[in-house]
Formats: structure tokens, C-alpha cells, sequence
């Protein structure tokens, strides 16, 4: 056991520098507003960072995340979760089921517990039986939606407003509205002063209509990276994903804590799932996931496997894709700019690391979008739905190099190895 | 070690029992009528459902109540079968062929997916009929395509919303953007500026093909009319399928109006958003179904394109709610000039 606290306190040793703080955080979302705000100015496409659109982002957003979340953990303890999306679709009909019976409530619970229940089969296929975790995370994708859709059929057939194919209206998780600050903040954002108008909308998204879901998703963040990487618990979880033999030779019992952060993957993406019928939508719908468990996951690539690179992740691509579904045509044409501009300038950044070729390929694809933009005055519906991919891949060809995932994630590994 | 694969190989089966229940849940519902000295026919009829299958409260439910009434009506025996989601072309045509070998004919399949996998199996099979609900592309002599005038149902509920709305500004939200969606729109579009030349109409669709997962996705159908509303639009039409509910949804939040698709969603939708459904364009793929198997039973099996369009009621609108009683003589008139022929509504 003290080997393991001499461990903890080597690696506190070695935190990489430029740890963010909250501040650093804050100062962020400052300047993404900021920039925005001038975008706005500049294009007059005015849905950019309107409340409606950044409370329609939160609620894109969260599904990812936590289903990027679940990722997280599974991976952190060296297994690859491809069945995310599995996990999910179970978690809607969990939240489907039991949130019609019991409410909303139940609903959520039913989702985490049905996304465990995926989990576990996940974690019984890998870790016990050493299953290929590509292999068994495929399957569990094809038995959830095949599962799913046959219990859809028996549970909600003949129910007033169900079907074979969907549930009932469920009820929805209680909302939070501060009374008069959201009225303020909706004064404050209708009078277009610049900047603070943006700082207003954003946060009347927070006060408005705000659904305790998404509060919990946001506390199971913070949860997440105190237990993961505050605790002796979280180290022995992730040293499982970086080097089991080792793990094992200190005492670890690691197949304990694969099951658990497996299982805990499982709950999380299952909640993603609940979210989607409970609060994005209000029912169960067969098919109503979408591929947002593979998006999460790459959102948890995207974020170099850590929660707040995550959910920086799982909000670029809420925000892309909600910006497209509203007003898409207007707003995507405004972001071309965007593209251009900050292009230009990783271009130049390119070129003085002397990265020539790479400085090259930025600026011509900079000048694509500056001529796109000023040719035209909307994008149309074809490229407006492609948003949130095209962004995802551009941010992540520009920051693959830069990415780590733990060592001994997804390889296959067996009790008594250490020797 | 041993009885560990022994349990592995049971999880395994028993996985793949449950995911070929849900793939493909036969629904058995064989022998409408004929028991109790109702009529009896020798007509076997084979029905087989898109996607979303028995239940759907849309598309797939208006068939089977065809089915159902023709079943009663003249004693017809019956049996359905039904998609998986994202299955192969394969997997359509052995369903028809089945239905073709143990005798079932006319064969009825339900939605354009349906297109190739009719045009091949009716082609192995000369002496069976098929008909297919929304496709004109599968041309044989033993195939009927039974369609409908969409763009003219969407014209009569575009006007309605153009008569309606305050603010002059309406919304559209597509599902996926096919060409039969697309009919949707331009119908919609045409009508609405009939009545409000300068009228504006903002339009999404959820998703391109070939990813069709727009009409399952309710949440980006919430997100797409709530920036509609948000935007300034009070009245939103869906042709999202079940997308949709995220449409009534915004529209309940937003306090706005929405109109509905294919059947009448106010007689179908939650108590919760109902009062937000204006009028819902209907589509009679009932009626359709209804009458194919009428001339069936007279022992006539019709093929090439048959249209049901406003002339013979295969489209049209809905008045449940009563919201739209104020101007059904504006919009009767419309239909009559578009069945005299006086107004071509666009298709595309």
C-alpha cells in the first residue's frame, strides 16, 4: 500500500505544467464569447450566441459528454468501449420503461442501471474472458438495439401514444428558472451592447429552464475528476489502464477495477441515453440515438482522454450541430469566417516552426473558406448538417499529434501475467 | 475454465435469439375475418412494413388499418412482416420472397425502401401481384404503385398557415431530404405563397440521406423548430415522421403552433402537446390500401401508377380542434381550384 502512496505522490511530482484552473476556464468561455460576439458583428448573423441557441447546445451537448464521460472511465482502465452506443440505446429504453411507469425520475435511474447492465455484459466478455474489446463492443451495439427494439414492442404496444417503435410521452426531470435574473439577463441580451450581450445570453442559458439532469452531468464531471484523479482509488483505476502488470505486482486487484469502471461506463453512457428521452425529447424513440455514443467517443479522443478536453469536445460539437439544425444556412456562413481567420493565423504559427508543407495546406484551405464566405451569403442544408463532423476532424487533424491515450488501453490482459 | 465457455456459448445464443426477435417480430395476425360466418375470401394478402412496422402511429399504422378494414370487409386472410432498421436490400427481398412461395398474393410493401427489392421479386414471380405504397420507379405489369399528390395535401396546410401566422414568417422541418420529402416542402412553400406572396418560410431538414436517422431523432427536431420560433416563426410544419414529437414539443414551450403530417396527430399526439397541432395534412395510405384490395377482391389486380391526390381524397387536411374553422372556405376553395386544374402545385 505505500508503494502505492510513494507512486501517488512521484506523479503529483510530475503533473504536467499549466494545469487548468477554474479561472483559466472562465477566461476561456470569456473569449470563445468574445470572439463570437465579434463574429456577429462583423457577419450580422445574430443566432450565434443567442440564449436559444446556447441552452439548445447544452442540451446537445450533454448526451455526448456523458456518453464520452462513460468512455472515459472504461478506457482510463485500459479497456476500449466501443459499445458506448449500445449503452446508450439501452439507457433510452431504461429511461422509456421505467420513467413511464414510475416517472421521471425512476427513468434516470433505469437508464444508468440498463447502461450498467451493458456494461457489465462488456466487462464480463473483456475482462473475464479476455474477449477482443473492439469484438464485444460491436456486439453489444447490435444486441442493445435488437433487445431494445423487441422489449419496445412488448412494453409499449397499445399504450395511448406508444407504439412498437416509441413509448408514451414521458414526464420530464424538474427544471430550474431563477425568477428574476433570467428576466434581467433577457433585457440585458435584447439590448445588443456589444460583448455584454453575449456574456447575458450566456449565462441566461444557466437560468433558464435549466434541467437538473444537466446539473447532475455536470457534477458527475467534476465527481469523475476528483475520484480519478484525486484519489488513491482513481490511481489504482488508472494504473489498470496504463500498466496492469504493474498494478498487479503492487497488490491491485485489477480485474476489480476493470469491472467497476466498466460497469460505471456502462451506467454513464446509459444516462446519456436517458438524457436524450427525457429531457432532449420527452419519449422513447426507437433509433433516437443517432451515433451520439460514437461521437462521444470521439469527443473523449478529442479531449486526450480528460474530463475537461471532454467536455470542451462534446460542446464544440453540441454547438456545431445546433447551430446547423437552427438557423443553419446563416449562422454555418458565418462560421466560415471564423475558419478562415483562425486558419490564417495557424498558418503563420506553422510557418515560424518552420512546418512549411503543414503552413501550406492551412492557408489554402483558409482561402478556400474566405472565398466561400465572401461569395456567397448562406451555406446550404447539404454542408450546414456536416458541420459538427467537418469541425471535429479539423480540430483533430490539427491535434492528433498531441494526443495520449493510456498505455495498455485495449490490450488484452490476464490474471497472474505480472509473473 | 470448461464451464466458463459453456456459459459464454449461452450468453451467446441467447444474444442472438433476442436480437432475431427484435429484428424481425412476425406479427401472426393471420385470419381477419372468416370465423364466426363473416365473409370468407381465398385471398391471402401479404403485407410487408418499412421500418417502425405495426405501431408506428404514422405510415406503417394507416396501412395496417387498410389491411384491417379490407380484411374484415371481405374476409381476407392476413399476414405481416416487418423491417429492421439499417437491414440489407437482401433482407426486404427474402421477406417478399417468402410471402411469394407460401402463396400469398397480392403482396403488399409499404414505403419506398421497398423500391428495388419489389422490382426484383416480382420479376421471379410473374403470376403474383405486388403493390408498392410510395414508389413509381418499380414498373412491371404485376406491379401497382399506389402514390399520393403530397405536394397538394402540404399546399391546402401552407395556405392555412399563411392565413394563420401574425408575423408572416413560417417554418418547415424536414426529416430526411429525399425527393418525396421534398414534396412536402414545395407543396407547403406554393401554398403559403398563394396567400402571402412575400410571405418568408424558413426551412430545415434533420438529416441527408443516406443517414435517415432524421426520422427518429426528436431531439434535433425540438432543436431545429425551437431556432425556428426562437427565430420568429409562429407556425411550423413537420414532415419528420417520428422527429416530430420534438416539433409539437417546441412548439408547447414556445407557445406557438404546429401543423401535423400523414395522419391526424391530433387525434394520436400526448394531451400535453395536442393543443399546439393546428391541422395535420392528411394522407390516406389507408384509403389506398383500402382500395387496391377492394379491386382485388372483385378479382381485378391493377397495376401501373395509381394517384391519390385531392380529387379523390387521398390527401387532404384535418379540422380536429377546431382551429382552422374559420378559414376551411378559403381552403376549400384552394382545393377546388387545384382539382379544376387552376393551380399546378410544384412538386420540387
Amino acid at each position: 500500500m505505500s508503494a502505492v502512496t510513494t507512486a501517488r505522490t512521484a506523479l503529483a511530482s510530475v503533473r504536467p505544467k499549466g494545469r487548468i484552473s477554474p479561472w483559466w476556464i472562465m477566461i476561456g468561455i470569456a473569449a470563445v464569447l468574445f470572439l463570437l460576439a465579434v463574429l456577429q458583428l462583423v457577419t450580422g448573423a445574430d443566432d450565434l450566441a443567442s440564449s436559444g441557441t446556447l441552452r439548445a447546445t447544452l442540451i446537445a451537448s450533454v448526451p455526448i459528454a456523458l456518453a464520452g464521460l462513460g468512455g472515459l472511465w472504461s478506457e482510463r482502465a485500459g479497456i476500449v468501449n466501443i459499445g458506448l452506443e449500445g449503452m446508450m440505446i439501452l439507457g433510452t429504453f431504461g429511461a422509456g420503461y421505467f420513467g413511464f411507469h414510475y416517472g421521471a425520475w425512476a427513468g434516470v435511474l433505469g437508464a444508468a442501471a440498463l447502461g450498467a447492465v451493458g456494461g457489465l455484459i462488456h466487462a464480463v466478455a473483456t475482462v473475464s474472458f479476455g474477449v477482443d474489446h473492439i469484438i464485444s463492443g460491436v456486439a453489444i451495439n447490435i444486441i442493445a438495439l435488437g433487445a431494445t427494439q423487441y422489449l419496445a414492442a412488448q412494453a409499449f404496444s397499445g399504450l395511448p401514444g406508444g407504439g412498437a417503435t416509441q413509448s408514451p410521452t414521458l414526464g420530464d426531470v424538474q427544471t430550474i428558472t431563477v425568477p428574476g435574473l433570467s428576466d434581467l439577463l433577457g433585457d440585458i441580451e435584447g439590448s445588443n451592447i456589444f460583448f455584454v450581450s453575449e456574456i447575458a445570453a450566456f449565462l441566461r442559458a444557466f437560468v433558464t429552464d435549466l434541467s437538473l439532469l444537466v446539473v447532475l452531468a455536470i457534477v458527475l464531471f467534476v465527481l469523475t475528476f476528483y475520484l480519478l484523479w484525486r484519489t488513491a482509488f482513481g490511481l489504482r483505476l488508472r494504473s489498470c489502464g496504463e500498466s496492469p502488470v504493474a498494478a498487479e505486482s503492487l497488490g491491485v486487484n485489477v480485474y476489480r477495477y476493470k469491472f467497476i469502471a466498466v460497469l460505471t461506463s456502462g451506467a454513464l453512457a446509459g444516462l446519456g441515453g436517458g438524457f436524450l428521452a427525457l429531457v432532449a425529447s420527452s419519449t422513447y424513440r426507437d433509433g433516437q440515438t443517432g451515433g451520439r455514443g460514437y461521437i462521444g467517443l470521439a469527443a473523449m479522443i478529442f479531449g486526450n482522454w480528460r474530463p475537461g478536453g471532454l467536455l470542451a469536445g462534446s460542446g464544440l460539437f453540441g454547438y456545431t450541430e445546433t447551430l446547423g439544425l437552427r438557423r443553419g444556412g446563416e449562422s454555418v456562413h458565418a462560421l466560415l469566417l471564423l475558419i478562415a481567420v483562425l486558419l490564417v493565423i495557424i498558418a503563420i504559427w506553422q510557418w515560424r516552426r518552420l512546418q512549411h508543407l503543414a503552413a501550406g495546406i492551412s492557408a489554402t484551405i483558409a482561402l478556400g473558406a474566405a472565398v466561400w464566405y465572401f461569395a456567397t451569403d448562406s451555406v446550404p442544408g447539404d454542408f450546414t448538417r456536416m458541420t459538427p463532423y467537418v469541425t471535429t476532424l479539423l480540430v483533430l487533424a490539427l491535434a492528433s499529434q498531441r494526443l495520449r491515450m493510456p498505455a495498455a488501453d485495449g490490450l488484452r490482459y490476464r490474471r497472474g501475467s505480472a509473473g | 475454465m470448461r464451464r466458463m465457455t459453456k456459459t459464454a456459448a449461452l450468453l451467446t445464443a441467447a444474444a442472438f435469439a433476442l436480437t432475431s426477435c427484435g429484428g424481425n417480430d412476425e406479427g401472426g395476425n393471420g385470419g381477419g375475418g372468416g370465423d364466426d360466418g363473416g365473409p370468407t375470401s381465398d385471398v391471402k394478402v401479404g403485407m410487408a412494413y418499412d421500418v417502425g412496422g405495426r405501431g408506428d402511429q404514422s405510415f406503417n399504422d394507416a396501412a395496417a388499418k387498410g389491411m384491417d378494414d379490407a380484411a374484415e370487409e371481405f374476409g381476407m386472410e392476413t399476414q405481416e412482416s416487418e423491417a429492421a432498421d439499417g437491414e440489407p436490400e437482401s433482407a426486404r427481398e427474402e421477406r417478399l420472397r417468402t410471402f411469394a412461395e407460401a402463396g400469398f398474393d397480392p403482396i403488399v410493401a409499404v414505403g419506398f425502401a421497398y423500391s428495388a427489392s419489389v422490382a426484383k421479386v416480382a420479376a421471379e414471380y410473374p403470376e403474383v401481384h405486388f403493390a408498392i405504397i410510395d414508389d413509381e420507379a418499380a414498373a412491371a405489369d404485376n406491379i401497382a404503385n399506389l402514390v399520393f399528390a403530397e405536394e397538394q395535401g402540404s399546399f391546402l396546410v401552407g395556405a392555412a398557415a399563411a392565413l394563420k401566422t401574425e408575423a408572416d414568417h413560417i417554418g418547415f422541418v424536414g426529416g430526411v431530404e429525399t425527393p418525396l420529402i421534398k414534396k412536402f416542402e414545395a407543396g407547403y412553400v406554393a401554398g403559403a405563397k398563394a396567400v402571402t406572396p412575400n410571405i418568408k418560410v424558413d426551412i430545415t431538414y434533420l438529416t441527408q440521406p443516406p443517414d435517415f436517422s432524421g426520422f427518429g431523432d426528436p431531439a434535433k427536431g425540438k432543436t431545429a423548430a425551437q431556432g425556428m420560433y426562437d427565430g420568429g416563426a409562429d407556425i411550423v410544419y413537420q414532415a419528420a415522421g417520428g422527429s416530430g414529437g420534438g416539433v409539437f414539443e417546441a412548439a408547447t414551450e414556445a407557445k406557438m403552433k404546429a401543423i401535423g403530417v400523414d395522419s391526424d396527430q391530433y387525434e394520436t399526439a400526448d394531451a400535453s402537446v395536442k393543443e399546439v397541432i393546428m391541422t395535420s395534412m392528411l394522407k390516406r395510405v389507408d384509403v389506398a390500401v383500402l382500395e387496391y384490395l377492394t379491386e382485388v377482391d372483385g378479382g381485378n389486380f391493377p397495376s401501373g401508377v395509381e394517384r391519390y391526390d385531392l380529387a379523390v381524397d387521398g390527401v387532404g387536411y384535418s379540422t380536429s380542434g377546431g382551429f382552422v374553422d374559420d378559414i376551411t372556405g378559403d381552403l376549400d376553395e384552394f382545393k377546388q381550384q387545384i382539382i379544376d386544374g387552376e393551380i399546378t402545385v410544384p412538386t420540387e
